[in-house]
């Protein structure tokens, strides 16, 4: 979903600049603050990090012929909320501008704007609609991932739409080519993240159900209720 | 004692569905299975008429000089996140296992 270094009109770089940064001052607001009171959450942050490192390393083929990659920004969005997920995307995406030459420095905020920030807020807007429903939490976490990373590729179409918009047709017309280009790609791997995350998610809460319920991702009775469909390992009874 | 592996179950066929698609689709045409960041780029310079060359780098940027060395910096933004992943799950589990047995 990266736009390359070049390929966004200097307009347009400062605007998605200015859009991302209060999400960035408040993520970093949010870390410290975190850091601060309570060092136990650090671990989970890790597995939320971790995953949006390795899957946005994975250049995976689909069915419109092109690779495109996940974005792993689902399990982060939920455990911790849009602006420190929007810190994550941020560390991984300036990395793969400075050492790999996907997306650049000047188009870093538009890039920003698509996977860490827009994304996350499309999952987080789902996770707060299912949240108190009867609605599996499984089912809640592959909805959430899946979304977070489709909506990725549409912001990173409409953001290409508004700085190029084609001859005849204007904006819509040139949306729908990018979105062509970029969210049908991207269907077939948003299902495979959502399941994935989902996975991890049940093992999360095997382990650490009380860093979830403490964390009000989730509430005791979905956690139990979860948790009593599952295996349990040995020693991983929940305290009470 | 009773093991749900239900989730593993529709992961695993996720997994293999998406590549069952892969191969019907590279098995069909020709396809370059290029990245769609140069896909979008190849775009760009449609809509606008000017070639992909024109567009040069608004801030200059390193390029990795070959795809084995992009590759291995992929690898190793995964590999970092698999570290701290086996490093996390590893602490919990030893966590709950000192636990349950003092």
């Amino acid at each position: 979903m990266h736009i390359m270094e070049g390929f966004l009109p200097w307009q347009w770089c400062i605007v998605w600049w200015l859009v991302a940064l209060p999400f960035l001052i408040m993520g970093i607001l949010e870390l410290r603050a975190m850091m601060k009171k309570d060092r136990e959450y650090l671990p989970l942050l890790g597995v939320c990090g971790a995953f949006i490192f390795i899957l946005s390393a994975l250049k995976l083929p689909s069915v419109t012929g092109s690779c495109s990659h996940p974005t792993g920004t689902g399990l982060s969005t939920m455990c911790f909320g849009v602006f420190i997920t929007s810190i994550i995307g941020a560390i991984v995406l300036l990395f793969q501008a400075l050492v790999l030459a996907h997306g650049g420095l000047s188009v870093l905020g538009a890039n920003m704007v698509s996977m860490a920030i827009g994304g996350p807020i499309a999952g987080y807007a789902i996770y707060r609609l299912l949240k108190n429903t009867s609605v599996n939490i499984y089912i809640t976490v592959f909805i959430v991932a899946a979304v977070a990373d489709i909506v990725t590729y549409i912001i990173t179409s409409l953001e290409l739409a508004l700085a190029f918009p084609a001859q005849t047709g204007g904006i819509i017309a040139s949306f729908t080519a990018f979105f062509v280009i970029f969210a049908i790609t991207q269907i077939p791997l948003a299902i495979v993240e959502g399941c994935v995350l989902a996975l991890v998610f049940k093992y999360v809460i095997e382990l650490k159900p009380e860093m979830i319920i403490r964390l009000k991702v989730f509430s005791e009775e979905q956690i139990a209720k979860a948790r009593m469909n599952s295996d349990s390992l040995p020693g991983t009874e929940m305290k009470s | 004692m009773i093991k749900n592996r239900k989730l593993e179950l529709i992961t695993l066929v996720a997994v293999i569905g998406f590549i069952l698609v892969f191969l019907s689709v590279s098995a069909g045409g020709t396809h370059e299975f290029a990245g769609s960041d140069n896909v979008g780029s190849q775009k760009i310079a449609e809509l606008t008429g000017q070639p992909v060359d024109s567009f040069a780098p608004l801030i200059p940027q390193w390029q990795p000089p070959s795809g084995e060395i992009e590759a291995c910096l992929f690898a190793l933004q995964a590999a970092f996140g698999g570290v701290i992943l086996g490093l996390v799950f590893g602490y919990w589990l030893g966590q709950r296992k000192s636990t349950s047995t003092p």
